[in-house]
């Protein structure tokens, strides 16, 4: 629970501190255009997949092996 | 593999191989759409007007498409059911419940394709500019998946027919389910994203 509370703390903290919004794509940013926006809507969707990718698989292997180990020896 | 008073014992892995390999393969499919809706999204971001003046005339076909969602929506129950019916041991139910996912993945794609016929008779073709490139490409990679799952369906169909499937013994109605469930999830995104956007 202290480790969660840390992390979110860490997390909220990193918000407040980083000086301007985040551009996925640094070409783009200068761009105010509509392409621009385009590129960087498309970067960060891209970007965030192999994340829920992995974390999928990975969360249904653990979650089948922790079922496992939970069930009665016979 | 153990040997315990002279019988054979193998242990299950808690989750199967047939389960894992499926996993990855709907990883990879999952980064394949997940390229062509990021195209999607510098097209449609990217242009103020959508459909681009150029399409101002042509209209997708929401509301039978709409219909035709609900149509893949009740496909995934369908195929769940037959899934579970066949945990019970139950091959009857469990063949019922194929062939009905089976018609409605049918009547999708026969929708799908008479919309197609439409659009392209309304002027909207692979080759008209980004609008229709991007709308064939991604909606024709869900179809080509539908009709892939329907082919597979149909031959877990005939195994369940020839009594290949027990209560202890299902992996291929399991793998298809699984890919079934992954086609008809994808296909509100696509929908929304497409049609309604």
């Amino acid at each position: 629970m202290s480790r969660l509370f840390l992390g979110v703390t860490l997390l909220i903290v990193a918000v407040l501190i980083v000086p301007t919004y985040l551009e996925a794509c640094p070409a783009c940013k200068t761009l105010d255009d509509p392409i621009g926006k385009g590129f960087n809507f498309s970067i960060l969707f891209m970007m965030a997949m192999p994340f829920v990718v992995f974390t999928v698989i990975s969360g249904t292997v653990f979650w089948h092996y922790r079922r496992a180990s939970k069930e009665p020896m016979d | 593999m153990e040997t315990q008073n002279n019988i054979d014992v193998r242990e299950r892995p808690p989750l199967s191989n047939a389960r894992l390999a499926i996993l990855v393969l709907l990883g990879a499919e999952t980064m394949l759409f997940s390229g062509l809706i990021g195209a999607f999204l510098v097209f449609r971001v990217g242009n103020v007007t959508w459909p681009p003046p150029s399409h101002i005339g042509i209209e997708l076909p929401r509301v039978v498409t709409g219909i035709n969602t609900a149509l893949l929506l009740i496909s995934g129950y369908t195929m769940f059911q037959g899934w579970r019916a066949i945990q019970k041991d139950n091959v009857q139910q469990l063949r019922n419940w194929l062939l009905i996912t089976g018609a409605l993945g049918l009547l999708f794609l026969g929708i799908q394709g008479s919309e197609w016929v439409q659009l392209i008779r309304n002027g909207l073709t692979l080759q008209s500019g980004v609008y229709g490139g991007i709308f064939y490409v991604l909606i024709g990679c869900h179809a080509v998946h539908v009709m892939s799952a329907v082919i597979w369906l149909f031959i877990v169909l005939g195994m369940a027919m020839a009594g290949r499937f027990s209560a202890e013994r299902y992996t291929s109605v399991d793998t298809c389910t699984i890919y079934w469930i992954f086609v008809v999830a994808l296909w509100p995104i696509l929908y929304v994203l497409v049609y309604l956007s």
